[in-house]
């Protein structure tokens, strides 16, 4: 097992116990632990832990905090990680400090919005003049079996596997030795990932994105942060919080917050030589994104929205990828039939735990490698790609149309199903492909034109000759080798 | 006609069921689609007097919805169903999480939710039968901690 170095009931913080424990323990122990939770859970334990979570989810802050006052297993149950990390997200979105909790986390919150005499800026001010506040640590412990509570705190500090780093089998160039022909030959047109050591050392982000600097410069601009924004400063407070599934700062719009960040970076030959969406100007789908996470923090299996290939660049930190061809679903991996929903564990050191090990065991074999700072990996479209962060990681990813994927890509938008693509106001999805399109048509270069005018015909050849001409009958007749 | 299911309860009685309503439970539209023969659907989890609570509310939710009836009408409905004896309600959770049927557990789960609401620790004791097991001055640790909540 990974949890080296930690006891089972060193792992939660009021002792509470996996349920396997009791095969181990003095029988004697075992009672008294099963009675506690009984007698402390009362009637609701005919709810078993998940249902009674699930309660607790629709209770109030205030009720949460009268239920960890009844007993010892209740407590355990109603103080729980992620009961309160929902709270805080719901109640403030991303205006919080981390306080050595969630629970703590939404107390000092709370108190924080009490004493704020309505005038915003002195009540920052203050905010950031004092430390975070101690919140009272009591030795109030509860032993009692429960998985459900259990499980992710020990996702949270399972310590990594070596073997799970060990394999390095993504193509890799050295920059400066590759050419772009090259790297389309060899790499974009037949739809392969290829790691490109050194790609991006020599920008000055690689040089000058300390935490330090970042924090000094824009530490009160507000980041994307699980969806929500977020002073940068404040994120940084999540250094303490040691969490299953880390938030993560993800921000499409960064490039318009602060253009002093792009200038820091310069795309690559081999990406920026067509980046077709471009063609769009303003009605462009998001295509770059900063992207800042803790160890263990990351993106579970995923394929790129609009069929884009990407590309994404280590400026601090190390990342772990591992990447399947499209055709071929990751263990663990449950897409629905049309692609656009995916079922998975989003805990990333849940998947290596349960999951990595069958990751060999098909006739296709991953392909896997470890991004060091200056490296940049090239993520073909379609490709199931998975990143964990080994330690905090700061980087850039941009994603792109090309004329490699660039029938795909009309294609995927022609479905205008909404699930499949991205970045835009859902408002305005349904019309992302006409836009895409028409940006298309003022396109100097011959080779665009010819995809897109060759799949139009094709359409219109295999077009039902109904009324309603199904824009859907038409796509479904082209076979997605990413779907 | 409409398609009719059968459903039979862990205490062996059958319920015969449209099947709109049936299909309320994504568990039980799940087995239908897999299954090709028209036999009972089991429900080994369910007892029969449960399983005639979830179907009463089954076909109330289909009619409101057919009949455009109003939110206050279906809220009316809602608030006098859930008014059952706690050990029945608890039973009703269970069987809504295990036939899957969103609408009912997020119903259930609220109407618990409400039962602790307002109340002191020693009054949510007492409604669910829970034992203090912490020491005098465990409690007074455990007050402290939650401070910040009521004041």
């Amino acid at each position: 097992s990974s949890t080296r170095g930690h006891m089972s009931s060193e792992i939660h913080p009021l002792g509470v116990r996996p349920s396997g424990n009791a095969l181990t323990s003095l029988r004697e122990d075992v009672e008294r632990r099963v009675r506690t939770k009984e007698q402390g859970l009362g009637a609701l334990a005919a709810l078993g832990d998940t249902l009674l979570l699930r309660v607790l989810e629709s209770c109030a802050p205030r009720t949460l905090a009268a239920l960890a006052q009844t007993s010892k297993a209740m407590r355990a149950f109603a103080t729980h990680a992620d009961v309160w990390k929902a709270a805080v997200l719901e109640t403030f979105g991303g205006r919080f400090r981390y306080d050595a909790s969630w629970f703590g986390t939404f107390a000092t919150a709370a108190e924080r919005e009490r004493r704020r005499d309505g005038d915003d800026v002195h009540a920052s001010k203050r905010a950031k003049a004092e430390p975070a506040m101690a919140r009272p640590r009591t030795s109030v412990s509860a032993e009692i079996y429960s998985d459900a509570l259990h499980q992710r705190y020990m996702c949270a500090s399972m310590e990594l596997e070596a073997e799970w780093l060990e394999v390095s089998t993504v193509p890799e160039e050295t920059s400066g030795e590759l050419s772009v022909r090259d790297f389309v030959a060899k790499y974009e047109a037949p739809n392969v990932p290829v790691v490109i050591r050194g790609a991006a050392k020599d920008w000055r982000a690689t040089q000058t994105w300390t935490r330090e600097s970042l924090v000094e410069k824009f530490g009160d601009v507000d980041f994307v942060v699980g969806g929500y924004d977020m002073k940068l400063d404040d994120f940084f407070t999540l250094d303490a919080c040691e969490d299953d599934v880390p938030l993560y700062l993800f921000d499409p719009n960064f490039g318009e917050k602060v253009p002093e960040l792009v200038s820091d970076y310069d795309v690559p030959e081999y990406f920026a030589k067509d980046d077709l969406f471009s063609l769009m100007g303003a009605d462009r789908p998001h295509y770059r994104w900063l992207i800042v996470g803790a160890a263990r923090s990351g993106s579970s299996f995923h394929k790129d929205p609009n069929a884009t290939s990407a590309w994404n660049a280590v400026i601090t930190g190390r990342k772990k990828w591992v990447m399947f061809p499209p055709h071929v679903n990751p263990p663990g991996v449950h897409p629905s039939e049309d692609g656009a929903h995916v079922a998975a564990p989003l805990s990333l050191v849940e998947w290596f735990s349960n999951f990595y090990q069958y990751a060999y065991d098909g006739d296709v074999k991953p392909l896997e490698c470890i991004c060091e700072p200056g490296d940049i990996l090239f993520v073909p479209s379609g490709w199931w790609h998975m990143a964990l962060n080994l330690e905090e990681c700061v980087a850039i990813t941009q994603n792109f149309v090309s004329k490699a994927n660039l029938r795909k890509v009309i294609a995927v938008l022609d479905t205008k199903c909404e699930a499949l693509l991205s970045g835009l106001d859902k408002s305005r999805r349904g019309s992302l492909g006409e836009l895409f399109n028409e940006a298309l048509k003022s396109s100097p270069d011959d080779e665009v034109q010819s995809i897109l005018t060759e799949y139009q015909s094709k359409k219109a050849a295999k077009a039902k000759p109904s009324a309603l001409g199904d824009a859907f009958a038409a796509g479904a007749s082209f076979s997605f080798s990413f779907v | 006609m409409a398609n009719t299911i059968t459903l039979r309860s862990s205490d062996d009685e059958t319920f015969e069921v449209e099947e709109e309503v049936a299909f309320l439970s994504e568990t039980i539209r799940s087995i239908i689609e897999d299954t090709e023969n028209d036999a009972a659907v089991p429900l080994p989890n369910v007892s029969a007097k449960i399983l005639s609570k979830v179907i009463e509310f089954s076909k109330f939710q289909v009619k409101a919805k057919k009949e455009n009836e109003s939110e206050a009408k279906i809220k009316e409905f809602n608030n006098e169903f859930v008014k059952v004896d706690q050990a029945t309600l608890f039973e009703i959770i269970l069987a809504a999480n295990y036939l899957n049927m969103k609408g009912l557990l997020d119903l259930t789960c609220m109407t618990v939710a409400n039962m602790m609401k307002g109340k002191t620790p020693e009054e949510i004791r007492k409604t669910f039968n829970i034992k203090n097991d912490f020491t005098a001055e465990e409690e007074e640790e455990v007050r402290k901690e939650n401070q910040w909540a009521f004041d």
